[in-house]
């Protein structure tokens, strides 16, 4: 600690030209202050849970009185899997040998099928599904590739192992023609069969990295993403690998970028403020959001959100918070509550005078998604949104994290970070 | 070289033209000498440009002379090859051998022999082998005789009408004087520079040396003008060989027009054929008649284009000038030649859109200098800019497209049947618009499908009802077709089917580009938007033609797609069902009563793969049936192809038809 203080000294004196690394408070101060804010937030949930109702258990989609019902599905072992395929495939049999060809009941994905739930925070799927029969010119490939997939699935529910993605289209390549058919497959049939994706035993490849302080067992080998060198730890593509969760961090840090996580990682930010640094590298796999969920519920950590100043910025920190619409009948197990924005917000690239030639016009196409999104359920929730959405709509001006790096390539984690914690800048 | 030339002369032969009382004061150059000088500019760039040239002027004016007695045209046009010995003979020329084989730049040295024998035994040991093996000779290629510089080739090129003809003593003046007429007002014209034929005699004159030979006779003449004349390009007069009348036996009317030019057939062939074809497109109330004469008789060509309709647009009305589209020189021409007195009396009369109480207005905006009662003829040059000016900033109703004569949607829809045969055509007719005080109309065609059509986008495009060709990649509708019209949302595909695009354009004046005036402009909004909305109102017509006719294909394949994903599904649902039996047998999953049934008959080889198969192929027609059972009570009894047809009259001389006129038909009561 005491060492850490003098190289901290030391680059005061010589980084005199960073902009407003005069106003920052020791680590110490701020460490203090993020703790108090902790304990009382804390607090403060626990006092309004107590008061509201009779248990913390968080809301469930039964607990709520909705007009239209609801879709959800849960974990279901191999075997009720195997169960559920075997039904559905004996129901189609039979319907082929009376002559009746066969169709699938497939719940509709379409976004005229989602219901964003103010209570719960997330998007969840309307019970609306649409017939997919084998006799139609405009459906018959879907039915096919699904049925296929059944009997897949149903190869490995036998077998007990797990594939990819990748390795599920590589099976028949011939009929599936491009991965994203049999990937929105998938979806369909975990959508129709009532589990997720990953009861399936089908993973996506590894994408999301953690590192920072948490310990976690990966299918019983103890990781310590402290000592993960700078890559840090890739996030397990299957969850149920994962358990044994231990932190002394004070919060977690959700970076859009894989860059910005590369910048605090090699300075070793986690050191200097205790955290837990998470990057997906862009949309967020189904993995990472699973991974931050258990994260959230099981070490009960603020988490703070660094994308970039664009509409795709929030609309992945919106994936992260209320689910993506794609996979919206899973929202309930993928989505993780109370995120914080911490940056980079519209109205800081004034506040910290983010020079013109690190701002980028935004396109047609940036304005048209920041208007739509302002029609959002999950962004009007937040009046602090909104109006930050609405100054980016209003200035035409979207920037990245790299724009921080004009004050240096450091200024991220020197300077900026350690600032807003200090002045609890988040929305 | 040819740049300031051009800026120079050109600038003294507006003024002669523009000008044409002041003409013995501003004499440097005949119009004559300076067409002469600079035959690019009206299309005679090299001999075979030279030759496209004259045939599509003589064809032009064929066309405008009859529409002008209203007349359905009938040209025939005549290009007679002369090889060379004839040609010498023509001019009265003995033909010479050459004696001094090296002087001539064709001469072959004996190196150079060598070498060419030697390929050509090459080549012929290659087909040789190529024959003896079986494979198929490539076309031996018409080796190129490169022809030598001087060798040039001269074509006798005709072309006889039924139009108006020309007065008797007229004839010499008409032909031998460049930018003899006078022409006032404003008129939506073929022609390009009001050349004509001129331009094809200074050529003649300037490559042959021949004469031009005119027969024509008039309607109510009892016999035929002969004239043999050319034209003395300095003092820019005509010269007259022969001036003569003959019998007319024929009742004939019209005029034959013989030009003898250097030229050049090989390379421009496909053009002159192209210009034909397009030309009877537009101009579907015509008969053309084409040959050419060659002394090798497999090359000649005789293509007839007949008639397809007697209904002929009116004939362009001339009209006054829009105040908004006259600049200073125009003005000054306007007062020179008015007949009216007062200020007031020259801006009602002069011009279209000022009535008496707007002139009115327009002179007391114009200052204390001007009143109505002023005299025309005293307007100083600087009051003239004073004019020019309001004129140009002062608001005026848009010109009307009354003087203008579009093709019209029935010619234009015929012309494309007629020549291109396609599958599907729709045409559309846009309202007058308006361009810098000029009116405009845009029509346009597309067509999918049909006989000698290329694969992707063809594009025809005609100004004032003439084809143009050259030039085409920046043209405005060249440009709109490829770029901003979006054909997959109409369900065409841009590469793969044969798409015709037609486009005809009329104007008092069509903004042309280029020096020789072969397209129109992309820069002009306006015309850019009305060509696109025109196209875009086609491939809306098409659209839903194309969509019934992808569902008719669909209907037809429906049971050979449904049925390409049979085993695929059963062999899915087979394997499972294979699986539950083996996990069944090994006792390693018990299954409900409804679930036994089926692996029971799955291990007795009661229900096969084959059996799934079967049952899900018969589904699969019994849906088939049903789907095309309703497909044709929704669409009714499947419709016949019609053949377009057209009736010719019995009776040339009987004309008391009572015409109903649509864009798209008529319909005639035979009385």
């Amino acid at each position: 600690m005491a060492d850490k203080k003098k190289r901290k000294r030391s680059k005061d004196d010589e980084a005199e030209e960073l902009p407003f690394k005069s106003i920052l408070e020791p680590d110490a101060v701020i460490l203090e202050l993020f703790k108090s804010y902790v304990s009382s937030s804390i607090k403060a949930a626990a006092g309004a849970g107590g008061a509201s109702s009779s248990s913390s258990k968080p809301l469930t989609l039964a607990d709520l009185s909705l007009s239209s019902s609801c879709r959800e599905v849960a974990d279901l072992s191999l075997s009720s899997v195997q169960t559920e395929i075997e039904t559905v495939i004996v129901q189609i049999a039979r319907s082929i040998l009376a002559g009746d060809g066969f169709s699938f009941n497939v719940p509709s994905r379409a976004a005229s099928n989602q219901l964003y739930v103010p209570e719960l925070d997330r998007i969840v799927l309307k019970d609306k599904s649409t017939l997919r029969p084998f006799a139609s010119v405009s459906s018959v490939r879907k039915t096919t590739i699904t049925t296929r997939i059944l009997a897949l699935i149903h190869q490995l529910c036998l077998r007990k192992i797990h594939v990819t993605k990748r390795d599920l289209f590589y099976t028949d390549v011939k009929l599936f023609q491009d991965q994203t058919q049999s990937d929105a497959v998938l979806d369909d049939v975990s959508c129709m069969l009532g589990c997720t994706r990953s009861s399936l035993n089908v993973i996506a490849a590894e994408k999301g990295v953690v590192v920072g302080r948490l310990i976690f067992s990966d299918n019983g080998d103890m990781i310590d993403c402290t000592k993960m060198g700078m890559g840090g730890k890739a996030i397990p593509p299957n969850i149920d690998r994962v358990g044994d969760m231990q932190s002394d961090a004070l919060f977690i840090l959700l970076v859009e970028k894989d860059a910005a996580y590369m910048r605090l990682a090699e300075d070793r930010f986690y050191n200097r403020f205790p955290c837990i640094i998470v990057t997906a590298k862009g949309q967020p796999d189904v993995a990472t959001r699973l991974f931050l969920r258990k994260m959230k519920m099981e070490l009960k950590l603020p988490v703070l959100a660094l994308v970039d100043s664009d509409p795709y910025g929030l609309k992945i920190l919106s994936v992260y918070g209320c689910g993506s619409k794609n996979m919206s009948y899973d929202s309930a197990n993928l989505t993780t509550p109370d995120i914080k924005w911490l940056g980079i917000r519209p109205s800081d690239l004034d506040k910290y005078k983010i020079p013109e030639q690190c701002r980028l016009p935004m396109t047609e196409q940036d304005i048209k998604t920041g208007k739509d999104m302002l029609e959002e359920d999950f962004v009007k929730k937040n009046p602090g949104w909104v109006e930050e959405l609405n100054l980016m709509v209003k200035s035409k001006q979207k920037a990245e994290i790299q724009a921080l790096s004009s004050f240096g390539f450091q200024y991220l984690s020197e300077v900026y970070l350690p600032l807003k914690l200090q002045q609890q800048d988040w929305l | 070289m040819a740049g300031d030339d051009v800026a120079e002369t050109k600038k003294g032969s507006s003024k002669n033209t523009k000008n044409s009382s002041n003409e013995s004061k501003l004499k440097q150059k005949s119009p004559a000498e300076f067409f002469a000088e600079n035959k690019n500019i009206a299309g005679f760039d090299n001999p075979g440009k030279s030759l496209y040239t004259t045939v599509r002027e003589l064809v032009e004016n064929a066309l405008d002379s009859a529409e002008s007695i209203s007349e359905l045209p009938e040209v025939e046009v005549t290009i007679e090859e002369i090889v060379k010995s004839k040609f010498n003979s023509m001019i009265g020329l003995i033909d010479r051998e050459r004696v001094d084989t090296q002087l001539y730049d064709d001469y072959e040295t004996e190196k150079a022999r060598e070498k060419r024998l030697a390929k050509e035994a090459r080549v012929s040991e290659i087909q040789a082998k190529n024959l003896a093996s079986g494979k198929k000779n490539k076309e031996p290629g018409v080796s190129k005789v490169l022809k030598a510089r001087g060798e040039a080739s001269y074509y006798k090129v005709t072309c006889k009408d039924n139009g108006k003809g020309m007065p008797h003593d007229d004839i010499p003046n008409m032909f031998g004087r460049v930018l003899s007429g006078t022409k006032y007002g404003l008129k939506q014209t073929r022609g390009k520079f009001g050349l004509g034929a001129k331009m094809a005699l200074i050529w003649s004159k300037m490559s042959t040396g021949l004469p031009i030979e005119i027969s024509s006779s008039m309607k109510s003449q009892n016999y035929v003008t002969f004239c043999r004349l050319d034209i003395d390009i300095h003092k820019n007069i005509p010269h007259i060989h022969l001036h003569e009348k003959k019998g007319n036996k024929e009742k004939w009317h019209g005029a034959e027009i013989q030009v003898v030019i250097e030229g050049n057939w090989t390379t421009y062939r496909s053009k002159i054929l192209h210009y034909m074809r397009q030309m009877a497109v537009i101009t579907p109330y015509a008969q053309f008649l084409f040959r050419f004469i060659s002394e090798t008789p497999d090359k000649n060509v005789t293509i007839k284009f007949t008639r397809r309709t007697d209904v002929m647009p009116p004939i362009p009305i001339e009209t006054k000038h829009h105040p908004s589209s006259v600049d200073l020189l125009l003005i000054k021409r306007l007062i020179t030649d008015t007949a009216k007195k007062t200020l007031l009396q020259f801006l009602q009369n002069e011009f279209v859109n000022i009535n008496k109480t707007l002139a009115t207005r327009l002179i007391g905006e114009m200052g204390p200098d001007f009143s109505p009662s002023m005299a025309v003829k005293s307007i100083t040059s600087q009051q003239m800019v004073r004019i020019h000016q309001l004129f140009r900033q002062a608001k005026f109703d848009d010109p009307s497209g009354n003087c203008l004569s579009p093709a019209g949607e029935y010619n234009l829809r015929l012309g494309i049947i007629k020549e291109l045969h396609p599958d599907m055509v729709a045409t559309y007719s846009g309202s007058a618009q308006v361009f810098e005080g000029h009116p405009f109309i845009v029509e346009a065609g597309v067509s999918v499908g049909g006989r000698d059509v290329k694969q992707g986008i063809n594009i025809f495009r005609f100004a004032n009802r003439i084809p143009l060709l050259f030039e085409q990649g920046g043209d405005v509708v060249t440009r709109t077709a490829l770029k901003r019209i979006n054909w997959n949302s109409y369900k065409i595909n841009q590469t793969q089917d044969k798409i015709g695009v037609f486009v005809s354009i009329v104007s008092t004046k069509i903004p042309f580009k280029g020096t020789g005036k072969e397209y129109i402009g992309d820069d002009i909004s306006e015309i850019a938007t009305a060509v696109k909305s025109a196209i875009q109102q086609c491939c809306v017509q098409l659209k839903s033609k194309i969509v019934k006719r992808l569902q008719a294909r669909e209907q037809q394949e429906r049971k050979r797609s449904l049925s390409r994903y049979i085993p695929d599904a059963t062999g899915a649902v087979y394997e499972v069902l294979k699986q539950m039996t083996e996990e069944h047998k090994k006792m390693r999953k018990s299954y409900g009563e409804e679930d036994k049934v089926i692996i029971e008959k799955v291990s007795k080889d009661i229900i096969t793969k084959e059996i799934l198969t079967e049952k899900l192929a018969e589904h699969v027609e019994q849906v088939d049936y049903e789907m095309a059972l309703e497909y044709a009570t929704q669409s009714g009894v499947s419709e016949e192809p019609r053949e377009n047809i057209y009736l010719q009259h019995l009776d040339p001389n009987k004309t008391n038809f009572i015409d109903l006129h649509s864009p798209t038909f008529v319909f005639r009561l035979i009385l």
